[in-house]
């Protein structure tokens, strides 16, 4: 084996060692920097959802810090006037920069992006969120 | 990173492994083989059999662990194989014996989570201390212990005079530790933190908190003591004040775990012939080169012909170094891969341990957050203590390195332990 070979193949495994770890470091750094508790107190972020489709309040916004639950009954944080919706229907959690949705076990269930949603999900700007004929968009 | 990603760079270390691999087969003079395909494929289906289980039982895990363990579990894979290619057919194995271990405890912890480890704290307590004494048995049984190079730290089953399997079953046991402590410290975490006594200027808990702690740690040492293994000792003493400190954040409990410690070690050194001569050998290594000071003076003369590049997989001369592919693989990687490569793996340590701590932080209830600081800081403790024997910063003690070195029981009981680290990130996530 000729000595520039051998320091190609020396280059090349090292290089691809860097590679994959770059890869890593990329993501962990901004993984690591979006919600360690200290860092979370101060980048705390208000999530929002607008109605897109409500009998009643549509192009209304629900903001959601910490967590919002939403519901039919008047005990719910965010009042959900649809009648296909449970009393305590599903609850909205802002954890850092995330927003995740967690439906609470109803008949009718909760729809995101037309599926509908057993466990707890993550939501991204755009996603539609429906409850029964009530359509959110998170912004 | 999504799971996605995780799947590619997983495939990313399988290609590595089969790369360094051929490197190796190359530098020897001879071409690619099933060696390559064979090494590849191993990697490719343990890591994938782990990335599948995940996405069935731990779908919200953190995406970071396996393709850094991958990384890891494949650059040893390739030294160990440019070392003793038929230790690397076994170590195969072992990493499909792991990986299928790693499932299985996703599996099993699939539906009612790491709150079943709670549940059966005291059996893992026992557990522990068995795994510990079960080197003490009778070599000549069946399934008899046996001692390597002065410590008394292996199981062996024989039959009909062949040795069939070797393991160390205390490396389990350091795991099955971890667990009944996270469980207990956890429970006991208001009492431990309130510190009634006072000690100087030192604040103690009542003495009767530490008592069950104190009897733990007690027959655990006097265990590694007997079995002369320094190295497992120190390591389970360390993890301990760890988990102490990250259970109570209190600083008695790591001056306290240092200050035993240093008494331990000076009492050892000149109790215990071999770990006297360690000693010797860590500070004065030339004037006895031939005999104690050879293992790490070669240590160091690779770690130096590395310079910044290596000599290239297959190109050096590891294989001067005594049991290089156990404790001082990281000193062939750093011969063959220069200050570069050994870098690279370290920097890989690094964001693993970050990753597990980053796990710990984000955990809401103590349990969850010991158990992940626990398993974290073994991982750590561990590549801090043998790669700083290796670069002979601290006394050579016989410790694996996590996911790289040549050991069985080692990769079984680190895996299991990234395994449970992922499984605590998807329960904090969801």
């Amino acid at each position: 084996m000729s000595a520039l070979v051998a320091s190609l193949l020396k280059v090349a495994f090292i290089g691809l060692l860097y590679l994959f770890l770059w890869q890593m470091a990329r993501s962990i750094g901004s993984h690591l920097g979006a919600d360690t508790p200290s860092m979370r107190r101060n980048r705390r972020r208000v999530g929002e959802l607008v109605m897109v489709r409500s009998d009643t309040r549509a192009g209304e916004t629900i903001s959601v810090t910490d967590a919002v639950v939403l519901g039919r009954s008047p005990e719910a944080d965010v009042l959900l006037d649809d009648p296909y919706a449970s009393m305590f229907h599903l609850r909205l959690t802002m954890d850092g920069d995330t927003m995740s949705l967690a439906d609470l076990g109803t008949t009718n269930g909760t729809y995101v992006n037309g599926r509908r949603v057993t466990n707890p999900v993550v939501l991204n700007a755009g996603d539609s969120v429906q409850v029964g004929k009530t359509i959110m968009e998170v912004k | 990173m999504s799971r996605n990603a995780e799947a590619a760079l997983l495939a990313g270390a399988a290609v590595l492994a089969a790369l360094g691999i051929s490197i190796v087969r190359v530098a020897g003079g001879e071409s690619p083989d099933a060696q390559t395909a064979l090494t590849f494929l191993v990697v490719a289906l343990a890591f994938g059999s782990l990335h599948l289980a995940f996405r069935q039982w731990a779908a919200n895990a953190s995406p970071y662990l396996l393709p850094l363990t991958a990384l890891l579990t494949a650059v040893g894979l390739v030294e160990i194989f440019r070392l003793d290619p038929s230790a690397a057919g076994l170590q195969r194995w072992w990493l499909l014996i792991a990986a299928g271990l790693g499932v299985a405890t996703l599996a099993v912890l699939g539906s009612s989570g790491t709150d079943l480890l709670v549940r059966y704290r005291y059996l893992f307590l026992t557990a522990a201390v068995v795994s510990f004494m079960l080197p003490l048995l009778p070599s000549a049984w069946a399934l008899g212990g046996v001692e390597v190079n002065g410590s008394r730290l292996w199981l062996q089953l024989r039959l009909f005079d062949t040795t069939l399997v070797r393991f160390q079953p205390g490396e389990i046991g350091k795991l099955f530790l971890v667990i009944f402590l996270a469980s207990y410290l956890a429970s006991r975490h208001a009492a431990l933190t309130s510190m009634t006594r006072k000690l100087g200027k030192l604040s103690m808990p009542e003495p009767r908190q530490l008592f069950p702690l104190a009897i733990a740690w007690a027959v655990s040492l006097v265990i590694l003591v007997y079995q002369r293994d320094l190295g497992a000792s120190l390591l389970l003493l360390a993890v301990f004040a760890a988990m102490l400190y990250a259970a109570t954040g209190r600083a008695i409990y790591p001056l306290a775990g240092g200050g035993l410690f240093l008494a331990g070690a000076v009492v050892a050194g000149t109790a215990f012939d071999h770990v006297q001569r360690r000693y010797d050998a860590w500070l004065r290594p030339w004037d006895d080169f031939a005999d104690t000071g050879y293992q790490i003076g070669q240590s160091l003369f690779a770690l130096g012909s590395g310079s910044l590049t290596g000599s290239g997989l297959g190109l050096g001369r590891p294989d001067f170094i005594p049991s290089a592919t156990t404790d001082f693989l990281f000193a062939a990687v750093a011969e063959e891969t220069g200050l570069a490569g050994s870098l690279a793996v370290v920097a890989a340590y690094a964001l693993l341990v970050a990753v597990g701590f980053g796990i710990a932080l984000r955990a809401r209830d103590p349990y969850r957050k010991l158990l992940a600081a626990g398993l974290t800081a073994a991982i750590a403790i561990q590549t801090i203590l043998i790669i700083g024997g290796v670069i002979r910063l601290l006394p050579l003690t016989g410790i694996t390195l996590p996911f790289m070195s040549y050991g069985g029981s080692a990769l079984v009981a680190n895996m299991v332990a990234v395994v449970v680290l992922a499984r605590i990130s998807h329960e904090v996530a969801s």
